[in-house]
């Protein structure tokens, strides 16, 4: 009795301590009359700023037969625009002291570029033209194709379990546009006409699905003045935005599959389904794959890396989507470790969370490595832009950013516990085997 | 707070339209250029020679804590890889905790503890700070190795090296430092199952007592701390480390190849070639050739709009990303130019490479191109400053390396006056297409004829996984095949045990130019070991007659008889024999499957034949089809041992039976290519045929 209320009080002082000690994001947004929503966040520290933009289209807006367009059409963002010559917008951030880079996931599409901050202007200018005035032609879609083709071939194909997501997504997605990857079908891209690219960018490039995020080392007003000068008169196009409401139907039984791959050790990889992001089973379940997989005391390392030595790897990670998504489960035999011997391992390791109540000292932990892991956010102006972009359109709220912990800190300890009982059930799950290509023949 | 901002914006829209248009066709320039400063540390040296460097930073509630061994590289040889499992060892356990307590007071706190062979590192929220200090000062001073945790980390090592053997990066990792460095050199010498298995306990534990010495070591403390506390506990958790002379070594110099090379590792599932030119050089950290060669490497290909990648990448699509590198090393750097492309343009890419390489050498670079690299670095410099680690490591480099202590306070300022001259000079000194060494880990089959132009003496160097250099036709045996399973599918693909046994005698004539002259070859074979063997030259101008009745030969021809006698006579009643496939044992032969080699483009199994007279022959199984398709003898002659190389094709059904209809022999530089025109089978064929008088 007395140690358990020593314990919670150390809880206590364990959140009232962060929560204290975190300096509070502040920020700034507003919308543009042309529906573009505009997130500020300054820090005079170091004289840099970020701009990016988010684009609020991913591959589970593609449709069947045009898997991997949005992030082939990231490739085109590249290519150039009426003022801005095929070929010129690495060079020009660059040759100006800036970094850049971009990413289509299943559910966004975000570009930002990093500047001195005497170079704001110039990134505002660079995205407000590539919002605008794309240029895509046949030079550039023949040389994106050839780059797309090779970047498919160097990330999944020519890796080791390279093509485990794929082979993932589409046994646990059967309706829903999650069952392709946004890397998706080099035939789609070479089967697509010029037109279709205009089109995609008309709907999606539209600035009323587009968040801008300006973060640095900025006066505000000096920067809303330039962002209006830049993005006001981007004209909105009005079109209705086309988002998928397909509904993934619950599984009902076990999805197995065989993969013969060019590997030496087997592996086991286990996606169950679960809810969206920002739900409170997702926290959760983010709680759950911390106490599985987070550190080396953590079970499954601890287990099957350390103690049995069954696995070279073994963790989970959940996949954070906008509309429900997997938790996925993983191992990698160590050397002479039969692969059904493993799955056994990591299944019960999946049962003892289910069957046991895991210990106050345990939770207490989960609690503050979540904390630890949680300042990780804040560790640059572009991980803070990304974060603030991210929560405003996936939340609607880009104030989580400093109150999202208080929904991890919510999660009980029977709350993971119900979350293990209730998602990580053999009928909610696609499990595959990896297995090196010589064991096919046999 | 949202309301406030739904006034400014319906200011905004009202007042919108006053804003001057911007000129959209006009790149903006930049503001007034902000000031770069580098923000500031303050160190320390304990008695025992540790010397500590703080970075206050309260930006973040976060701790970290580095610490830095500077040592000498070390040549491990037979035991390679007993300094990093020695490394790992050091987050296994301690005098007071086990390794299970060991995680879990680290995980307990939310923090993180990495070891590795020549330092620690320990981050966390800073409220647990003296927690993390504590943890390692008890993992750095007393570590407890075991046996136990030694086995696992061994293990672990083992499967690691196991799961590379499919990873063409890890191929290229390995092989790559090999190659330009040498296997004899610290940094060249990689890691093979057997040397982990002779990794002990004893060597990790001289490692420990040798290298972790407060006197070479640098630690570095950033985040939410005072100086005066930093300074309090790192006297109180590391103030009784005991300092000791530490060993030194000699790195032996690395040098440029003197011609170009081409290595290849073969990766036959390959549907990418990983290519790098690499080789070597001198360059040391902190010199006045680093900042140029940062710049030169910069423009040639180190970034996104380096020429590599608009070349390989922007023009001809080659790949998704080309890329160079030539950092600064304190004992020794290397340049290395490297990109993954489709197989079919592999030597295109190597081409280009080497022409880019060729080119900024001869033509040198423009100002136009330098002040971009200028830009891009003084940006990249400006923006690492973000993050106060690198204000600590600034600090410890300076220290560790000698530097001026005001070396990052100009750094930029001598970044942005280095001339296109002092690059174009940068560019003769470090770039070396002719020297380099050209290495791709790709499908042989399909990229290996095309790569042969590269190399100066005209020969691919093949190399394994671990960079021993290997005959390129040898390949690694499927699993479960055995030499019984490839007798017997050579014997069901020319049409099964039954069929063949009943062949009891053959003839076989085959046509075929030598030198322009036609020949004719006519064969007769009987049971059990019955030969005669008819070649015609030129209509008659030559013939040569062998005859094997079982027990003596002659050969015959020009006018001239001989008997054969010895290891020939021993051969002949070996190889007269009819069909010796179906009963191997039963003729004194041992077959004995040694490998898998490429005959003309395909995978075949190669079997020796250990024969009675204690000669060998070699034949080759096709892996698919089960054909023989290759045999190869070496016989005696006047001039030496003289090697006779057939190989089979054109497989063709003669009365239930497969028989090659198209015969390649090759004798010395000789090529006969002979095509069997008629073939009669089980005719009862006299003796009289073979009699030799």
């Amino acid at each position: 009795m007395k140690l358990k209320s020593l314990v919670a009080l150390f809880l206590f002082i364990a959140v009232g301590l962060s929560n204290a000690q975190m300096k509070e994001i502040e920020f700034e947004e507003y919308d543009l009359d042309n529906g573009m929503h505009v997130i500020l966040y300054q820090d005079n520290t170091t004289p840099i700023v970020t701009v990016s933009v988010q684009y609020h289209v991913g591959s589970k807006n593609e449709k069947a037969d045009r898997t991997g367009f949005a992030h082939f059409f990231e490739h085109l963002m590249f290519e150039g625009s009426e003022y801005i010559e095929r070929g010129k917008y690495f060079d020009i951030v660059q040759r100006n002291g800036g970094t850049l880079n971009a990413f289509t996931s299943f559910d966004q599409t975000y570009y930002y570029e990093t500047l001195p901050s005497n170079q704001l202007e110039l990134a505002l200018w660079l995205e407000s033209e590539r919002m605008l005035h794309l240029k895509i032609d046949s030079t550039g879609v023949e040389t994106q194709r050839k780059v797309v083709k090779e970047e498919r071939s160097q990330r999944y194909d020519n890796q080791p379990y390279g093509s485990w997501q794929e082979e993932m997504f589409k046994r646990a997605f059967t309706k829903h546009p999650y069952n392709w990857t946004p890397i998706g079908s080099a035939q789609y891209i070479d089967e697509a006409k010029i037109s279709e690219f205009m089109d995609f960018y008309k709907m999606y490039y539209n600035p009323n699905n587009a968040v801008l995020t300006v973060a640095g080392d900025i006066d505000k007003a000096e920067s809303k003045k330039m962002i209006e000068e830049y993005f006001g008169d981007i004209k909105n196009n009005d079109v209705e935005i086309v988002r998928p409401d397909v509904v993934e139907p619950a599984k009902t039984e076990e999805v197995r599959h065989v993969v013969y791959d060019n590997i030496q050790l087997p592996g086991v990889i286990m996606g169950y389904s679960i809810p969206a992001q920002g739900t409170d089973d997702y926290y959760a379940l983010s709680m759950l794959n911390t106490l599985l997989a987070t550190g080396q005391s953590s079970r499954m390392y601890k287990e099957l890396v350390d103690n049995s030595q069954t696995a070279v790897s073994a963790g989970s990670f959940p996949i954070a989507l906008e509309d429900p998504g997997l938790i996925v489960i993983f191992g990698i035999a160590n050397m002479g470790v039969e692969i059904d011997n493993l799955e056994a391992a990591i299944q019960k390791e999946i049962d003892k969370v289910k069957n046991e109540m895991i210990s106050d000292k345990e939770f207490e932990k989960l609690r503050n490595q979540t904390e630890s892991s949680y300042v990780s956010n804040f560790f640059s102006v572009s991980g803070i832009a990304q974060n603030l972009a991210q929560y405003h359109t996936f939340f609607g709220d880009a104030n989580l950013i400093n109150t999202e912990i208080e929904r991890y800190m919510d999660v009980t300890k029977e709350d993971i516990q119900r979350v293990a009982q209730e998602y990580l059930k053999d009928t909610n799950r696609v499990v595959l085997h990896y297995l090196p290509k010589s064991a096919e023949a046999n | 707070m949202n309301k406030r901002f739904l006034s400014l914006l319906m200011l905004l829209i009202i007042t919108a339209p006053l804003f001057a248009q911007v000129d959209r066709s006009k790149m903006p320039g930049p503001g007034p250029a902000p000031e770069i400063k580098i923000g500031d540390y303050k160190s320390f040296e304990l008695e025992n020679g540790l010397k500590v460097f703080v970075v206050e930073n309260d930006n973040l509630p976060r701790i970290s804590i580095q610490l830095t061994l500077d040592r000498d590289p070390i040549f491990e040889g037979e035991n390679v890889g007993y300094i990093n499992a020695a490394g790992q060892l050091m987050r296994t356990g301690t005098a007071n905790k086990t390794k299970d307590q060991l995680d879990e007071a680290i995980d307990f706190i939310g923090a993180s503890l990495s070891t590795s062979s020549t330092g620690v590192f320990a981050s966390g929220l800073s409220k647990q700070t003296e927690k993390i200090m504590e943890l390692m000062s008890e993992v750095v001073l007393t570590p407890n190795f075991t046996q136990d945790e030694l086995d696992k980390i061994k293990k672990q090592m083992i499967s690691g090296i196991q799961s590379q053997k499919d990873d063409p990066n890890a191929i290229m990792g390995n092989v790559r430092p090999a190659l330009i460095y040498g296997k004899d050199h610290p940094y060249g010498e990689l890691m093979t199952e057997e040397n982990v298995e002779s990794i002990t306990l004893e060597m990790c534990n001289e490692y420990y007592k040798n290298y972790f010495r407060p006197n070479i070591g640098f630690m570095a403390i950033v985040g939410d701390i005072d100086f005066d506390d930093a300074k309090d506990l790192v006297e109180d958790y590391f103030g009784s480390w005991v300092k000791a002379e530490v060993p030194t070594n000699e790195v032996k110099a690395s040098r440029a190849p003197l011609i170009r090379k081409v290595a290849l590792v073969d990766r036959s599932s390959s549907v990418q070639s990983i290519v790098d030119v690499a080789y070597p050089v001198k360059l040391e950290i902190g010199s006045d050739d680093a900042i140029v060669a940062s710049l030169l490497n910069m423009i040639f290909g180190g970034s996104f709009s380096g020429r590599l990648n608009l070349n390989l990448r922007e023009d001809k699509g080659y790949t998704y990303g080309a890329r160079s590198s030539l950092s600064p090393d304190e004992y020794i750097a290397d340049f290395s130019a490297s990109t993954s492309v489709r197989n079919a343009v592999t030597d295109s890419t190597v081409d280009q490479i080497l022409e880019e390489m060729k080119k900024i050498r001869t033509e040198g670079v423009t100002q136009d191109e330098l002040s971009a690299a200028q830009k891009l670095l003084t940006g990249s410099f400006g923006r690492s400053l973000e993050q106060p680690q690198t204000v600590a490591n600034f600090a410890i480099n300076i220290a560790r390396y000698g530097l001026d202590k005001d070396y990052y306070k100009n750094y930029l300022k001598r970044l942005n006056s280095v001339t296109v001259e002092e690059v174009n000079k940068a560019a003769k000194k470090f770039i070396k297409p002719n020297n380099a060494f050209v290495i791709v880990v790709g499908n042989a089959d399909e990229v290996a004829e095309g790569l042969k132009k590269f190399s100066v003496s005209g020969k691919l160097d093949y190399y394994d996984n671990f960079a021993n250099e290997v005959d390129p036709a040898a390949k690694a045996l499927p699993a479960g095949v055995t030499i019984e399973s490839v007798i017997d599918n050579y014997i069901n693909a020319i049409g099964g045990r039954d069929a063949v046994s009943k062949v009891n005698d053959l003839t076989m004539e085959m046509k075929g130019t030598v030198q322009g002259m036609e020949v004719t070859v006519k064969i007769s074979r009987k049971a059990p070991n019955k030969y005669y063997f008819n070649l015609d030259v030129g209509g008659g101008m030559m013939t040569q007659i062998q005859k094997f009745d079982g027990e003596e030969a002659l050969m015959s021809g020009m006018g001239q008889n001989k008997n054969l006698e010895g290891d020939d006579l021993e051969s002949m009643k070996t190889s007269s024999i009819v069909n010796a496939f179906l009963d191997f044992a039963s003729y004194g032969i041992t077959p004995e499957l040694v490998g898998m080699e490429t005959v003309a483009g395909k995978n075949a199994y190669k079997v020796v034949l250990n024969l009675p007279n204690g000669k060998k022959s070699t034949e080759y199984y096709d892996t698919e089809t089960g054909f023989k398709v290759k045999e190869i003898q070496v016989t005696s002659s006047p001039q030496g041992d003289q090697t006779i190389s057939v190989e089979y094709s054109d497989y063709k059904e003669v009365d239930g039976v497969m028989y090659a209809h198209t015969i390649a022999q090759q004798v010395g530089p000789m090529n006969i290519n002979m095509t069997v025109s008629n073939i009669e089978v089980n005719k009862g064929l006299e003796d009289a045929l073979f009699e030799v008088e």
